[in-house]
C-alpha cells in the first residue's frame, strides 16, 4: 500500500476531501481561499524541506533560496506583457533550479552536521543579497509579476489562475501531487537506499553504493520542488520580494517541519496548518501574539518526541 | 589607501572581531561542552543590552549595572538550563533548534512588553568617555579601546580557566567522554548547569559591553546572532582558539570589504564561510 | 466547477438576507480601519507611534463622525514584504475594513500595492516614503500623508549650498528609500555647482559605521549627507561622534536622522543640521496642543511617525464629517479626501494630484535634545511625482 501507515491514511482521507470541499462553503469570502492556499503552497515547500532534513538526514538552512529563486527565476525568463503557458515555465523553473542545486549541492555536500547547515546559508545569504542589493532585481523593495501565465494543454485549459478558487485547487493538486510523489519516491529502489544512507552510512558505502550521489539527486529533487512552490507562492499575489530568500523563511520552514514530524512527509502539512493556523488565531487575538507563540512552540517541543505526526502515531498506530 | 587609513582599518577591523569573539564565545563553548545548538544565544546578546540600559537608568551607575546584568544573565541561564535544555540532551539537535527559537519569540515579546520598542542608548561611563586622537579628524574613543582590551582579557580568562583550572579539566574530560566524566562521580548534570549559565553570562556582557557604543533596539540579536555562527563555525565547532581565530578573520573581512569591495561586502563574509569550509569541512580548529 | 448543492443554497439564502438586514442599520455599523503596521521587530516604535497618533486623532474628532463609531482592526506586518499581499487581503475581502493605513516599511508598501491598487476601499501611507507609491504606481484609492523620499532631502541641497558647502560624502543603507533620499540631495545639490565626492552604500541593516567613517574622515569633505533610521541612525549619530567626525565635518541629514531616536542618540546629536516637513519646535496651536495631549497620553514625547498617524486620523475624521458619516460611496470617498485641507501640526497641508503632501520642509537643528526649527527650507513642496498619470 502507498500509504503504509494508518495514522497517514486517515490524514489523508480527512484532510483532502475537506480541502476540495472547503472553498464552496468559503465562497462569499476569497480571503479564506487566499490564506488556505498559502499555506498550502508553504506546506509544499515544507514537505520538500521534510524529505531532505528527515528522511536524507541533509539539514539545510538555505532552502529558502529555491523558494526565493522560483519567484525570480519566472520575473526573469517570462517577458513582462505576455501570458506565457504555465506548464512550461513550471518546467523551466524546475530545470534551472535543478541544475542550480547541482552544483551547489556538489559543493555543500562535502559537509556534514552543523557545518552544512552553515554552508547551506552562507549560499542562501548570499542569493539574498545578491538580489536586495541590485537595484535591476528591484532590490528590497521586490518586483511585481503583471501578467499571469495561463495553463491550457493542448488548447484544454483547467485553471485561472485570477480566480483565486482556481489558483487553490492547482496548489491543493500541487500538494497531493507532491505528497504522492515522495511517497513513490520513498517506496522506490532510490528511497530505499537513501534511507539507508540515513541510518548507516558506512554501511551503505560498503555495499558498494555512492552515497554522494545518492544525496546530490536528493538535495537536487527537493531544491527543485521547493522553486516550484516559490513560483506558485509568487504567482499567488504577483509579488516577488527578496524576503522570500531570508533565512528567517528557511528557519520557520525547518520549525513547521520539525513540529509536524521530521521524515514523515505528511507531517509537513499538519505542521504547516497547525504553525500557521496559530499564528494566524494569535495574531488576532493579541499583540503580544509572540509570547504565545513562543510558549507553545517550547511546549510541544517538550510533549511530543517525534513532532504532532509521531504523537499521533502513537495514539493510532497498532502497536507490535 | 593611504598607509595612515589602512592602519586605522585595521584597529577597526580587530576591535570588530574581539567584540564578536565575546559574543561567540560563548556559543562555542555550549556547543563544544554539551553539544547544545543555542539559537537563542542572540537573544543572551540583547537581554544585556537591555539590562545595561535598565540599571543604569535606576543606579546611575555603569559599573554596577554591568555586575547586576551579569549576576541576572548567570541566573536566567541556570533557569533555563534546568527547566528546558535538560529535558533535551538526549533529543537531536532539530528538537534543540526548534525549543531555541521558541525561546527567541518569548524573549522579544519579553522585551517588547517590559521595555518598549523605542531606540534606546546608554551613556559612555564617564571615566572613559575621553577619546585618543589619531589623525587630524579621527579620533579613537577610549571607551572602545577598553572594551578590546577587555575581550582579550576575557578570551585569556577563558585558556586559563579551560587548560589550568579543575572547572576547565571537567570540561575537558565532559567534551570528550561524557560516560566517563560521570562514572568518575563527577555530577555532570551540574557541570552543564555552570557551563550553560556561563555561555549564557558571555552573550550578555558582550551585550553590556556593546551598549554604550551602539543602539539597543528590538531584534539586536538575531542579527548578530548569524555573524555569531559564522565565527563559530570557520573557527570550528567548540574550540575556542578557533573562535578567537575566526572572529578575528570575520572582523578584518568585513571591515576591510566594506570600503574596498562595497558591491561585495554584505556577501563577503559568507564567500569566506564557504570557501574555508570548502577547504576545511570541520572549520580551521575542529577538534 | 462544482455547483453547490441545494442545502448549500438554502445557507447561502440565509447568509443573503442576514446581510441585508444589516446593510439597513449601516449607520449603527462602525466605520473600520484595518491598521497594517510592524508591532513588533527592529520597526515597533515606529508602528507604535503611528497608531498612537492616529487613535488619538479620531478620538479627538469622535463629535464630527455623526455618530458612527470606529472600529480598528490592528495587524503585525513584522515588516515581512511577503506577508504583506496577504495582510492586504485579509483586510479587503474578510475584515471588509472601510480605510486601510500602513505600511512603514516600503517593500511592505509594495506588496499592498499589489493587492489594493485600484480597488475601491481606501489605502492611506502614513509613512514608507517609497517614490513608486504616489509616482508610477500612483492609483486613485491610493494616498500619503507622510512624504515621498524626495520631499525631505530635495531641499537640503540649497541649504548646503547656502552654508558654503562644495564637496560632500553622502552615505545611506543600500535600499530603495535610502537611494531615492541621496538622490534628491544630490539632483539640488548638484545642479547648484555642488559635487559629490563619494557616494556610500551600506548593505541593509548592517549598523557597523567604523569603517565607513574612517574612510571618509580620510576624505575630509567639508559635509556629510546621510539618510538612516531608528536604530540605524542612533548607532550611526553616536559613532559619527565618538569617531571624533562631530564639530569637524558637519551632518546633514534627512531628518528621520533625529526623529524618535534623539533619547537614545543624547548629546551626541546636538547640533545636527536636518530638514523634514516637521518640527517640534513649530509654535502653531495644533502643535503645541498635540504634543501636550500626546505627551499627556502616552507618556513620552511624540515624534514625526506620531505626527503623519494623527494626521491620518484627521484626514479620515474630516472626510467622514463632511460627507455626513456615510462613507460608503468610494468614488465620492476619494474626492473628498483629494479636497482635504488637513490642520496638521506640521501646518496645514493639502494634496498632489497624485495624492501626495503639498507641504512645508523645515530645516532643523537638534538643540537640547529637540528638533528645533531655524526657518522653512521649502514652502509648500510638492513632490515631481514621476511617471504618475493621475
Amino acid at each position: 500500500m502507498l500509504f503504509n501507515k494508518r495514522t497517514e491514511r486517515y490524514f489523508i482521507w480527512l484532510f483532502f476531501p475537506l480541502a476540495l470541499l472547503l472553498p464552496l462553503f468559503l465562497e462569499q469570502n476569497t480571503f479564506y481561499v487566499s490564506k488556505l492556499t498559502s499555506v498550502m503552497i508553504f506546506a509544499l515547500f515544507v514537505m520538500s524541506l521534510d524529505y531532505l532534513v528527515g528522511r536524507c538526514g541533509l539539514i539545510t538552512l538555505g532552502h529558502a533560496m529555491f523558494y526565493g529563486l522560483g519567484g525570480y527565476l519566472f520575473w526573469m525568463i517570462a517577458p513582462e506583457y505576455e501570458a506565457v503557458n504555465f506548464w512550461v515555465y513550471t518546467f523551466y523553473i524546475c530545470m534551472i533550479a535543478a541544475a542550480v542545486a547541482l552544483v551547489i549541492g556538489f559543493l555543500v555536500l562535502r559537509t556534514s552536521g552543523i557545518y552544512m547547515i552553515m554552508i547551506t546559508l552562507a549560499f542562501a545569504q548570499m542569493t539574498f543579497y545578491f538580489f536586495s542589493d541590485s537595484i535591476e532585481f528591484g532590490g528590497n523593495d521586490g518586483l511585481f509579476i503583471y501578467v499571469k501565465p495561463e495553463t491550457s494543454i493542448f488548447g484544454l485549459s483547467f485553471f485561472d489562475l485570477d480566480n483565486p478558487t482556481h489558483f487553490y485547487y492547482l496548489c491543493l493538486l500541487s500538494l497531493f501531487n507532491t505528497l504522492v510523489f515522495f511517497r513513490l519516491l520513498i517506496r522506490s529502489r532510490f528511497g530505499r537506499v537513501v534511507d539507508a544512507i540515513h541510518e548507516n552510512p558506512g554501511r551503505t558505502t560498503a555495499l558498494g553504493y555512492n552515497i554522494f550521489l545518492f544525496r546530490l539527486m536528493s538535495y537536487v529533487i527537493a531544491s527543485a520542488l521547493g522553486a516550484y512552490a516559490g513560483y506558485l507562492f509568487t504567482l499567488q499575489y504577483g509579488f516577488v520580494n527578496p524576503s522570500m530568500l531570508a533565512w528567517t523563511t528557511s528557519g520557520s520552514a525547518l520549525v513547521m517541519s520539525i513540529l509536524g514530524g521530521m521524515g514523515s512527509i505528511y507531517g509537513a502539512v499538519l505542521g504547516t496548518f497547525v504553525y500557521e493556523g496559530l499564528h494566524y488565531s494569535l495574531e488576532h487575538l493579541t499583540e503580544h501574539w509572540l509570547l504565545f507563540m513562543g510558549a507553545l512552540i517550547i511546549a510541544m517541543v517538550m510533549l511530543f518526541k517525534n513532532g504532532i505526526a509521531g504523537y499521533m502515531e502513537k495514539l493510532l498506530e497498532k502497536r507490535v | 589607501m593611504t598607509t595612515s587609513l589602512f592602519l586605522v582599518q585595521l584597529i577597526n577591523g580587530l576591535q570588530y572581531g574581539l567584540l564578536l569573539f565575546l559574543i561567540a564565545s560563548g556559543l562555542t563553548l555550549v556547543f563544544g561542552v554539551m553539544g547544545i545548538l543555542n539559537l537563542a544565544h542572540g537573544s543572551m546578546y540583547m537581554v544585556g543590552a537591555y539590562l545595561a540600559w535598565y540599571f543604569v537608568e535606576h543606579t546611575g551607575s555603569f559599573g554596577l549595572s554591568a555586575i547586576l546584568s551579569a549576576a541576572i544573565a548567570l541566573l536566567i541561564g541556570i533557569l533555563v538550563e534546568r527547566t528546558l535544555i535538560r529535558q533535551l540532551y538526549r533529543r537531536n539537535h532539530l528538537d534543540q533548534v526548534l525549543l531555541t527559537i521558541g525561546m527567541i519569540f518569548v524573549f522579544n515579546a519579553l522585551q517588547s512588553l517590559l521595555w518598549g520598542n523605542d531606540p534606546l542608548g546608554v551613556a559612555v561611563p564617564e571615566p572613559l568617555s575621553g577619546a585618543v586622537p589619531l589623525t587630524e579628524v579621527l579620533e579613537y574613543p577610549v571607551y572602545r579601546i577598553f572594551v578590546a582590551l577587555l575581550c582579550v582579557a576575557i578570551a585569556a580568562l577563558m585558556y586559563f580557566m579551560i587548560n589550568k583550572t579543575r572547572l576547565g579539566m571537567l570540561i575537558r574530560a565532559g567534551e570528550s567522554n561524557r560516560e566517563m566524566v560521570e562514572c568518575l562521580g563527577i555530577d555532570i548534570r551540574k557541570l552543564y548547569t555552570i557551563v550553560f549559565a556561563i555561555g549564557v553570562m558571555l552573550a550578555a556582557v558582550a551585550g553590556v559591553a556593546a551598549a554604550p557604543m551602539s543602539s539597543i533596539v528590538p531584534g539586536m540579536g538575531e542579527h548578530i546572532l548569524i555573524t555569531c555562527f559564522v565565527v563559530v563555525v570557520i573557527g570550528g565547532m567548540g574550540s575556542i582558539k578557533g573562535a578567537l581565530v575566526a572572529a578575528l578573520l570575520v572582523g578584518l573581512v568585513d571591515t576591510f570589504a566594506s570600503v574596498l569591495l562595497p558591491q561585495l561586502s554584505s556577501m563577503m563574509i559568507y564567500i569566506l564561510m564557504a570557501f574555508i569550509l570548502l577547504l576545511k569541512p570541520q572549520g580551521l580548529f575542529s577538534s | 466547477m462544482f455547483k453547490p448543492n441545494r442545502m448549500l443554497t438554502a445557507v447561502a439564502a440565509g447568509l443573503a438576507t442576514l446581510s441585508l438586514s444589516t446593510t439597513v442599520a449601516a449607520s449603527d455599523e462602525p466605520i473600520k480601519v484595518g491598521m497594517m503596521l510592524p508591532f513588533s521587530g527592529v520597526y515597533g516604535a515606529l508602528g507604535d507611534a503611528t497608531r498612537n497618533g492616529l487613535k488619538m486623532a479620531l478620538q479627538e474628532k469622535a463629535p464630527q463622525l455623526h455618530g458612527r463609531k470606529i472600529e480598528f482592526i490592528e495587524i503585525d506586518t513584522e515588516a515581512r514584504p511577503e506577508r504583506a499581499p496577504e495582510i492586504s487581503s485579509s483586510l479587503l475581502n474578510n475584515s471588509k475594513a472601510d480605510f486601510i493605513i500602513g505600511p512603514v516599511h516600503s517593500g511592505v508598501a509594495m506588496g499592498m500595492l499589489k493587492v489594493l491598487r485600484g480597488k475601491e476601499t481606501v489605502m492611506i501611507v502614513p509613512n514608507a516614503g517609497a517614490g513608486p507609491v504616489t509616482g508610477p504606481l500612483c492609483a486613485p484609492n491610493v494616498f500619503r500623508t507622510s512624504f515621498s523620499s524626495w520631499q525631505p532631502s530635495y531641499p537640503m541641497g540649497e541649504v548646503a549650498l547656502d552654508n558654503g558647502y562644495r564637496k560632500v560624502v553622502t552615505m545611506s543603507w543600500n535600499y530603495g528609500m535610502g537611494k531615492e533620499s541621496l538622490d534628491a540631495f544630490e539632483e539640488s545639490f548638484t545642479a547648484g555647482g555642488g559635487e559629490i565626492v563619494k557616494k556610500i552604500l551600506v548593505p541593509f541593516p548592517k549598523t557597523e559605521f567604523q569603517a565607513y567613517l574612517s574612510e571618509i574622515a580620510s576624505i575630509n569633505p567639508d559635509a556629510v549627507f546621510v539618510f538612516f533610521a531608528g536604530g540605524g541612525a542612533v548607532k550611526f549619530v553616536k559613532d559619527y561622534d565618538a569617531l571624533g567626525l562631530k564639530g569637524k565635518i558637519p551632518l546633514l541629514g534627512a531628518g528621520f536622522l533625529t526623529e524618535g531616536t534623539l533619547e537614545a542618540q543624547g548629546s551626541s546629536a546636538e547640533g545636527i543640521m536636518t530638514t523634514l516637513h516637521y518640527a517640534d519646535t513649530l509654535e502653531t496651536a495644533e502643535n503645541l496642543d498635540f504634543r501636550k495631549s500626546y505627551q499627556a497620553q502616552f507618556g513620552k514625547p511624540s515624534d514625526i511617525y506620531a505626527v503623519q498617524g494623527y494626521d491620518t486620523g484627521l484626514m479620515i475624521a474630516s472626510a467622514v464629517n463632511r460627507m455626513g458619516g456615510d462613507v460608503s460611496d468610494h468614488a465620492s470617498l476619494i474626492k473628498t479626501l483629494e479636497n482635504t485641507t488637513v490642520e496638521s501640526p506640521r501646518g496645514a497641508f493639502t494634496f498632489s494630484a497624485a495624492h501626495n503632501p503639498v507641504q512645508n520642509i523645515y530645516l532643523r537643528t537638534v538643540e537640547g535634545g529637540v528638533n528645533k526649527v531655524l526657518y522653512v527650507a521649502s514652502p509648500a513642496l510638492s513632490d515631481p511625482a514621476r511617471g504618475c498619470k493621475l
